[in-house]
């Protein structure tokens, strides 16, 4: 127990002595908070649509105003034809394509059936998907406004009129949504990465050799890397939760205890996970490779852009050995819907399991050879 | 031999796949002597040495090294000090603090830290460095430094791989006296090189070459034995590598 304190004393006075490091623990949170946060987004907005209109009426520009006059879209050049319009869609220079046939107003006024066309780039097939319902909900609404100025009964049509109500993020804004999840992501940056190159980095030079030449026990030395990294990856995670809160005013529902607590679980498997991995590699490189790709899929796979339950079943089978699925899960319903202890405890249970097994594995795989 | 024995090894082999780095090293070294191990580069010394260490696991034999089986290394470890080939100590640590990290790792109070600190800096007057990061000592002081590391606990044995590889001749003279105190109050010393010169202060030597011991006595006595007037001219008789003999 004493060895671990002169061990601890040692790997603290390393890290404080070292700039990069402190850089590292104060700039990362910053950084990403500030970048990832309003970065990463799928809200669609701002569309580039380029209307052919071939009618140029009163009612053909109106329809136009309407569309551009939304958030949604912002009108690109007026293609000349539809080879020109064609072309736009191809560079880019418009996702969307509406085409107004010469006979629009003739249509509204009842002589023949009014028709639009609409050509969308599907390349990103949730962006179209999204474009499309938001350009015919602005035609509808035009319609509607038509046929009500034409005089037509609207009571002989009765609309069904639905109106939501958004819980848990009434306003619908998406940093809500990524904000946990980002979080999620500064930790496992400080676990995964800082912690197993430290130990690495000592293989590497030879330091390794000479303790592990001496009594020290395989826990004790874990031990040692896990505890600075756990405290500074909880910093971290206040730091970064601080940003939020000043400069995303993102809503904390639940208990700031239980989302440390949770987090702490957390740290402690990828730490495990991270001490494991580099009492298997033999360099910096080889262990950076290994760190990202884990990283990698760790993310992807978690839920943070996607809903798991749309995931295929073995993906979803994976993520039982996934730590940031779990914890992605939790900080979500904890800041979000203030969630208590009993309504994650499955996760939390699983969380603490695999950071039990993670820290078993890296003593055990941890040879005093080197 | 009625002396008291630090290491026994008998007929210690080890492989690396097909590769033979030992084969059957037979030898004893006993408590408080110089014992010098050399050999060419390549000869297995730093492979034995691990074993000796606890690092590395025998293939086969039995070794014993302060009475303890080396299928024990941890025991092995608690009563050995080791200075590796390469310079492993923290270089953004002070010197003090490096001594002060293995003298906790090895069981001793803050208290007795300091004390032995103190009275081992003043022995090899480097005094004047206490506070000084590693990264800024001249190689010559970094070596002694990791010589003071390994003895620092008051081991039984140390082990000493080339401590004074690429180290100036003054700095090797100041080695050699810093090991001929060590020894004279009794703690045994393993050492390899490749300084032939060196040689000829260790009290026993073994001449290692392709894995294998071909010659082991005192300096003197090898010297006589084959005809040759030092230790230098005695290795290149007998341990090059036979296949660019001929």
């Amino acid at each position: 127990m004493k060895r671990l304190l002169f061990l601890l004393k040692k790997e603290f006075r390393q890290i404080i002595r070292n700039p990069f490091m402190l850089r590292a623990i104060i700039g990362v949170p910053l950084l990403q908070m500030l970048i990832l946060v309003p970065a990463v987004t799928f809200e669609i907005k701002r569309l580039d649509l380029a209307v052919a209109d071939n009618d140029r009426s009163p009612d053909s520009r109106e329809l136009i105003s309407k569309l551009t006059g939304s958030l949604f879209f912002r009108s690109a050049a007026a293609p000349l034809n539809m080879a020109d319009a064609e072309a736009m869609l191809f560079s880019g220079d418009a996702d969307m394509v509406l085409v107004i046939p010469d006979d629009f107003s003739e249509g509204l006024a009842g002589i023949t059936t009014p028709r639009l066309q609409v050509l969308v780039d599907a390349v990103n097939a949730t962006q179209a998907m999204l474009g499309w319902s938001y350009l015919t909900s602005i035609v509808r609404d035009y319609n509607r406004e038509v046929i009500m100025a034409r005089g037509a009964a609207t009571s002989a049509i009765p609309g069904i009129s639905t109106s939501p109500r958004y819980w848990y993020n009434p306003t619908l804004n998406y940093k809500y949504f990524m904000l946990p999840g980002i979080l999620v992501i500064l930790i496992i940056a400080i676990g995964l990465m800082l912690a197993g190159l430290n130990l690495v980095k000592e293989l590497e030079t030879g330091t390794l050799e000479q303790i592990n030449v001496t009594p020290v026990r395989r826990w004790e030395l874990i031990v040692s890397k896990v505890i600075p990294f756990f405290i500074f990856g909880l910093l971290d995670l206040a730091l970064g939760l601080g940003v939020g809160w000043i400069a995303f005013n993102i809503p904390f529902e639940g208990s700031l205890l239980l989302f440390f607590g949770c987090s702490a679980i957390f740290l402690l498997a990828v730490l495990g996970l991270a001490l494991f991995l580099s009492t298997l590699a033999s360099n910096r490189q080889q262990y950076l490779f290994v760190a990202f790709f884990f990283t990698m899929v760790f993310i992807l796979m978690s839920g943070i852009f996607t809903p798991t339950e749309s995931m295929p079943g073995w993906a979803q089978q994976f993520n039982w050995v996934n730590p940031v699925a779990y914890l992605m899960r939790i900080n979500r319903m904890v800041m979000l819907k203030g969630a208590g202890f009993h309504d994650i405890a499955r996760d939390v249970g699983m969380l603490t399991v695999l950071a039990i097994a993670f820290i078993t594995l890296a003593i055990r795989a941890y040879r005093k050879r080197a | 031999m009625d002396r008291e024995m630090a290491i026994e090894v008998r007929d210690l082999v080890k492989r690396f796949g097909s590769f033979t780095a030992n084969d059957r090293l037979t030898f004893d070294v006993y408590k408080g002597e110089i014992f010098g191990f050399l050999g060419a580069n390549g000869a297995g010394k730093t492979t034995a040495m691990r074993i000796l260490c606890g690092l590395s696991r025998p293939t086969s034999g039995r070794v014993t090294v302060a009475g303890i089986d080396s299928g024990n290394p941890e025991a092995i470890k608690r009563r050995i000090g080791y200075m590796s080939q390469r310079f492993s100590l923290y270089e953004d640590l002070t010197v003090n603090e490096n001594l002060e990290l293995y003298g906790g790792i090895y069981g001793m109070t803050m208290k007795e830290i300091r004390q032995r600190r103190e009275e081992l800096l003043q022995r090899l007057s480097f005094t004047g460095y206490c506070e000084t990061l590693i990264q800024a000592l001249p190689l010559g002081l970094r070596q002694k430094l990791a010589f003071a590391v390994a003895v620092f606990h008051e081991p039984e044995i140390v082990f000493l791989d080339e401590p004074t590889s690429g180290v100036d001749p003054v700095t090797r003279r100041q080695f050699w006296e810093m090991i001929y105190e060590t020894a004279s109050r009794g703690m045994t010393v393993f050492v390899t090189t490749h300084y032939m010169d060196e040689a000829e202060y260790c009290d026993r030597i073994t001449i290692m070459s392709e894995g294998r011991i071909v010659a082991l006595d005192s300096p003197s006595a090898l010297r006589e034995q084959h005809g040759t007037a030092s230790v230098e001219e005695l290795f290149v008789k007998i341990a090059r590598p036979k296949n660019t003999n001929s």
